[in-house]
C-alpha cells in the first residue's frame, strides 16, 4: 500500500513540498538565530563605502583571473599533453615531470611558492619591474593557470590515447598522411573524449580562483571577508559570495551542456531542442573551423611518389628532407641543452640550501609540538604532515558514507529522494571548498548550537564537500552497470536494497576504486586550505615557521612541496595500478 | 521507520540539552566552569605571536593570563585573527569569553559586541624603507600595503586621497607578516597599520625602516566582550583598573614596550580610573 502510493508522482511532489514547508517553518518560527539580519549592507552606502560595489569589484577580478588562467592553462595543457605523447624521451620526461609535480602538490603551496619564494630568487631589477605590475594578480593568474594546465595536459593526453590504434593504422593504410589522419580521424574523435572533462576543469579553475585571496587579490572571497570585517554582517556577505559562485558555476555548466549537446552524435530522427540551441550558438565556430579546414585542403600537397621524379626535383626533395631533419635535430639538441640547464640550476639551487634550517624544523613539519602541546590543542599538539593525513583519512572515510547514501539516492526514481540529493550535490559542487569551510566554521555552530574547534570544522567541511563529489562518482558507477542486471535481479525476486547490496554496488564500487583514490589525493591536497581558519596542518606549520625565520622561504616551501608530492605521487601510482588491474586494455598511442 | 524515529528523538534531545547547557550569560558560565576562553592573535607581534621556541606569547597574552589569574579561573587561549575576532564573541554561545587581539574600540564594532575600557593606546602610521619617503605628501601615488579585516585599509585610502592621490593603490594582505614581507621585498613602498605593530615589524631588521608622517588615526584598544553582559563587563573593567592601580599593568607593559625591548613605545596616556 505504502509502496504503491510512493510510486505516484503527486505523492512524491507533495512530500517534497512538505519537507520544504517543514524547513521553512522551523527556521521561520521555531528557530532563533540570535542574529540580526541586515541585508541592506549589500546595497546601501555604509560608513566604509559601498559593500555591493566591493563585491562586484571582486566578481570582476574573479572573472578576469579565471579567464586569463583558463586560456593559459589550455595553451600549456595542450603543449604538455602532446609532449607527453612524444617519442623523444627528453621531451616526454620533462612533460611528465611537469605534469606530475604540479598535479601532486596543493595549489595553495604553489601559490605561496610563487608569491613568497620566487621573488627572493630573482635579480633585483627584474623583481622591481615585476612589482610595478599588478604583481599579486599575475602571480595568482599564473599559478592557477599552471596548476590547471597540469590537469588539462592529462585529459588531452588520455583523450588522444583513447583513439583506438586500429583506426590510425586503417587511416595510414588508406593513404592518408600523418597530418590528414591527425586532422580528420584522431582529433575529431579525441575531442569528443576531451571536451567534457576539460569543461569541468574550467569549472574547477573558476572555483580555485578563490585561493587568490591568500596572496591578497581582492576577488569575491576576499571581498566577502572584507565586507564581514567592516560591517560585521558575515552571514549576508558569505551568502552573497555563495550566490555569486553558484551563478558563475551555473553559467559555465550551462555552456558546457550546450557544448556536449553539440558534440553528441545523433540520428536523423528528432533533434532535441538543446541541440538546436547549441547549433545556433556554435554556428560561427563551426563555420570558422570549416573555412580553416578548406584552407588546409588547398594548401595541402599530394604525397610525392619518389619513383617518378626528375633527377633535379629528386635532389631538391632530398635537400628539403635533409634540412628539415637538421632543423629537428637542432631543436632536439637545443631542448636537451635547455633541460640540462634546468637540471643544473635546480641542483645548484638545492646545493645552496641551508639544510640545517630544514633539519631543525623537520620535526615541527612532521608532527608539530606532539606530544608537548597544551591542553587546548587537539591530539596533544599534533600538527604538520601527520595532521594533514589524519584530516584526509577522517574526511574521506566519512564522506564515502555520505557519498554512498546520496549517490544511491541520486539514482533513485523517487523524486522525494532524488531531488534533495541532487540539491545537495549541486549546491556543494557549485562552490569552492573555501566557502564550505567558512559556512561550517562560522555559521554551523550557531545554527546547531554546538561548539566546533578549527580542526573539526575543517574536517567536517571537507567531509561535506567531498561527500558531494563521491556521490557523483557513486552515481556514475551505478549508471555504468547495464540495466539488464537490475531487471534480472528484480525478476528473480530481489528487493531494491537487496539488488543494490548484492548485485549493483559490489560491481560499481570495484569500478569506482581508482576514482576514489583520486578523490583521496584531492582531499589530502585540500587539507592545505584548512590554513585559512588556522588548523595546524602541514601548510600552516610551514607558514608559521617561515614567518618566524623570514629568510628561508625557498627551503621551507620546497620541503613541504616535496612532502606533499611524495604522498600524492605514491597514491596516484597506486591508483594507476588499480586502474590497470581493472581495465586490461591500455595501448599507448605514439605521435 | 523505527530507526528514523529514534534518530529524530535523539537529535531533538541533543539540541534541547545543548541549548540548556549554554544558556545564561558569560559571567555565570565563566564562574561556573572556572574556565575563561580568551581570543588572542598569534601573528601580531608584540601583542600575540609565536616565538622562537614555538611558544605563544605577547602583551595581550600576558594581560589575558593576568585577568584569568585575578578572576581565579583556568585560562584557555584560542587563536583569532583580524577576521574572526569579532564573530567569535558574537556567536551564541560565544566561542571566546573575551578577545584581546589589538582591536580598536570603534562605534560600529560596539554595535555588535561590547568593549572594556581602553587598555592600550595606539594610532595608525606608515612604515617605509629608511630615507625613501620623507613626509606624508610623498606617499601620494605610491603602492601601500595594509591588512585585510582591519579599518587600516579604509584609513590609509582616505589619507592618501587627502594627500592628493586620486586613485590610491592599497593592497590588503592577510596579516602583519605578509604585509611586512611585501614591504621588505619591495612590492609596496610603504605599509600602514597601528604604530606598535609597525615598530615590532621594523625591529626584525633594525635600522632599515622608519615610521613616516603623523598619526593618521587614534586607535584605542579595548577588550572585546559578548554583547549585553553587564556583570561580565564590570568585572573585566575592574580587573584592568586594579592591574593599573597596583602596577602590574606597567610591569607587563614594560616587558613588551619598555625602553630596553625590541619595540620601545613610551606610555603617554592613562587608563580610565573610576574612584
Amino acid at each position: 500500500m505504502f509502496k504503491h502510493y510512493m510510486n505516484k508522482t503527486w505523492v512524491q511532489n507533495l512530500l517534497l513540498a512538505l519537507m520544504l514547508g517543514l524547513i521553512a517553518y522551523y527556521f521561520g518560527f521555531v528557530f532563533h538565530f540570535d542574529y540580526e539580519f541586515n541585508w541592506s549592507v549589500l546595497y546601501t552606502e555604509t560608513e566604509y563605502g559601498h559593500m555591493g560595489q566591493m563585491l562586484l569589484n571582486g566578481l570582476n577580478l574573479t572573472v578576469s583571473i579565471s579567464l586569463y588562467s583558463a586560456v593559459l592553462a589550455l595553451g600549456l595543457g595542450t603543449l604538455f599533453g602532446l609532449a607527453r605523447l612524444s617519442n623523444f624521451k627528453p621531451v616526454y620526461a620533462f612533460a611528465t615531470a611537469y605534469v606530475e609535480f604540479f598535479r601532486n602538490t596543493p595549489l595553495l603551496v604553489q601559490l605561496f611558492f610563487w608569491n613568497f619564494a620566487l621573488p627572493a630568487g630573482l635579480p633585483e631589477e627584474v623583481k622591481m619591474k615585476l612589482f610595478e605590475l599588478d604583481f599579486e594578480f599575475w602571480v595568482a593568474t599564473l599559478g592557477l593557470g599552471i596548476y590547471t594546465s597540469s590537469f588539462m595536459a592529462e585529459i588531452i593526453r588520455a583523450g588522444i590515447q583513447s583513439v583506438p590504434k586500429g583506426l590510425l593504422e586503417a587511416s595510414y593504410s588508406s593513404g592518408l598522411t600523418f597530418n590528414q589522419s591527425l586532422r580528420k580521424i584522431i582529433l575529431p574523435l579525441a575531442f569528443r573524449e576531451i571536451i567534457p572533462p576539460l569543461g569541468s576543469e574550467f569549472l574547477n579553475n573558476m572555483k580555485n580562483s578563490s585561493l587568490a585571496m591568500t596572496v591578497g587579490v581582492a576577488e569575491v572571497c576576499w571581498s566577502a571577508q572584507e565586507v564581514e570585517a567592516l560591517t560585521y554582517s558575515g552571514f549576508e556577505a558569505t551568502a552573497a559570495a555563495t550566490v555569486i559562485y553558484l551563478s558563475l558555476s551555473l553559467i559555465i555548466a550551462t555552456f558546457l551542456n550546450l557544448v556536449n549537446a553539440r558534440l553528441k552524435i545523433i540520428g536523423n530522427d528528432g533533434v532535441p531542442i538543446i541541440r538546436r540551441i547549441a547549433d545556433v550558438v556554435f554556428f560561427p565556430f563551426v563555420k570558422i573551423s570549416q573555412l580553416l579546414s578548406d584552407l588546409f585542403w588547398h594548401l595541402g600537397r599530394a604525397p610525392v611518389d619518389t619513383r617518378t621524379l626528375s633527377p633535379g626535383a629528386a635532389a631538391w626533395l632530398k635537400i628539403r628532407t635533409n634540412s628539415w631533419a637538421a632543423i629537428v635535430l637542432a631543436a632536439k639538441v637545443l631542448f636537451v641543452a635547455f633541460l640540462v640547464g634546468i637540471v643544473y640550476q635546480t641542483f645548484k639551487g638545492l646545493a645552496s640550501f641551508n639544510y640545517q634550517v630544514i633539519w631543525d624544523n623537520i620535526r615541527a613539519l612532521l608532527i608539530w609540538r606532539f606530544p608537548h602541546g597544551g591542553s587546548t590543542e587537539v591530539f596533544m599538539g599534533l600538527g604538520g604532515l601527520s595532521m594533514s593525513i589524519i584530516m584526509a583519512v577522517i574526511s574521506i572515510s566519512l564522506s564515502f558514507l555520505i557519498g554512498l547514501v546520496v549517490g544511491v539516492g541520486r539514482t533513485s526514481e523517487n523524486r522525494a529522494i532524488k531531488v534533495p540529493c541532487m540539491f545537495y550535490i549541486e549546491l556543494i559542487r557549485g562552490n569552492p571548498l573555501i566557502m564550505v569551510i567558512f559556512w561550517v566554521y562560522f555559521f554551523l555552530p550557531p545554527i546547531l548550537k554546538i561548539q566546533l574547534d578549527v580542526f573539526w570544522s575543517a574536517t567536517l567541511a571537507m567531509t561535506i564537500f567531498f561527500g558531494a563529489y563521491i556521490a557523483e562518482i557513486v552515481r556514475g558507477g551505478i549508471e555504468n552497470i547495464p540495466k539488464g542486471q537490475v531487471e534480472a535481479a528484480i525478476s528473480t525476486g530481489l528487493g531494491y536494497f537487496q539488488t543494490m547490496r548484492k548485485i549493483i554496488l559490489p560491481q560499481a564500487l570495484k569500478q569506482m576504486l581508482p576514482a576514489l583514490v583520486g578523490m583521496f589525493i584531492a582531499a589530502f591536497k585540500d587539507t592545505s586550505l584548512a590554513y585559512i581558519i588556522g588548523v595546524m596542518e602541514l601548510t600552516t606549520a610551514a607558514y608559521s615557521i617561515n614567518n618566524r625565520l623570514m629568510l628561508y622561504p625557498f627551503e621551507i616551501y620546497t620541503t613541504i612541496a616535496v612532502f606533499y608530492f611524495i604522498c600524492c605521487y605514491l597514491m596516484s601510482l597506486y591508483a594507476r595500478r588499480l586502474e590497470r588491474k581493472l581495465s586490461p586494455e591500455n595501448v599507448r598511442l605514439a605521435m | 521507520m523505527k530507526f528514523l524515529k529514534v534518530g529524530a528523538m535523539a537529535a531533538a534531545f541533543c539540541i534541547a540539552t545543548a541549548t540548556m547547557a549554554f544558556a545564561g550569560p558569560t559571567y555565570d558560565r565563566v564562574m561556573g566552569d572556572k574556565v575563561v576562553k580568551a581570543g588572542i592573535s598569534n601573528k601580531g607581534k608584540p601583542f600575540g605571536f609565536i616565538d622562537a621556541n614555538n611558544e605563544w606569547v605577547g602583551f595581550d597574552m600576558d594581560m589575558a593570563k593576568e585577568i584569568a589569574k585575578r578572576l581565579g579561573v583556568k585560562f584557555e587561549p584560542v587563536v583569532v585573527n583580524n577576521k574572526t575576532r569579532i564573530s567569535f564573541v558574537q556567536t551564541n554561545p560565544p566561542k571566546v569569553d573575551m578577545v584581546l587581539s589589538n582591536m580598536t574600540h570603534k562605534r560600529v564594532r560596539d554595535e555588535k559586541i561590547d568593549f572594556s575600557i581602553t587598555y592600550f593606546f595606539d594610532g595608525q602610521k606608515f612604515l617605509a624603507k629608511k630615507g625613501a619617503i620623507a613626509s606624508g605628501k610623498d606617499l601620494a601615488g605610491k603602492k601601500v600595503g595594509s591588512m585585510q579585516g582591519t579599518t587600516s585599509i579604509v584609513n590609509a585610502k582616505a589619507y592618501l586621497k587627502k594627500m592628493g592621490d586620486s586613485n590610491p593603490k592599497v593592497t590588503g594582505y592577510q596579516n602583519e607578516v605578509e604585509m611586512f614581507e611585501a614591504l621588505r621585498s619591495g612590492r609596496v613602498q610603504a605599509i600602514s597599520t597601528d604604530s606598535t605593530l609597525l615598530i615590532a615589524l621594523a625591529a626584525k631588521e633594525p635600522g632599515k625602516y622608519e615610521l613616516v608622517g603623523e598619526f593618521i588615526s587614534d586607535e584605542p584598544y579595548g577588550i572585546g566582550l559578548p554583547q549585553d553582559d553587564s556583570a561580565w563587563r564590570d568585572i573585566i573593567n575592574f580587573t584592568v583598573q586594579d592591574m593599573w592601580k597596583d602596577g602590574t599593568y606597567m610591569e607587563i607593559y614594560n616587558k613588551w614596550f619598555g625602553p630596553d625591548t625590541e619595540t620601545p613605545f613610551p606610555m603617554t596616556e592613562k587608563i580610565e580610573m573610576w574612584p
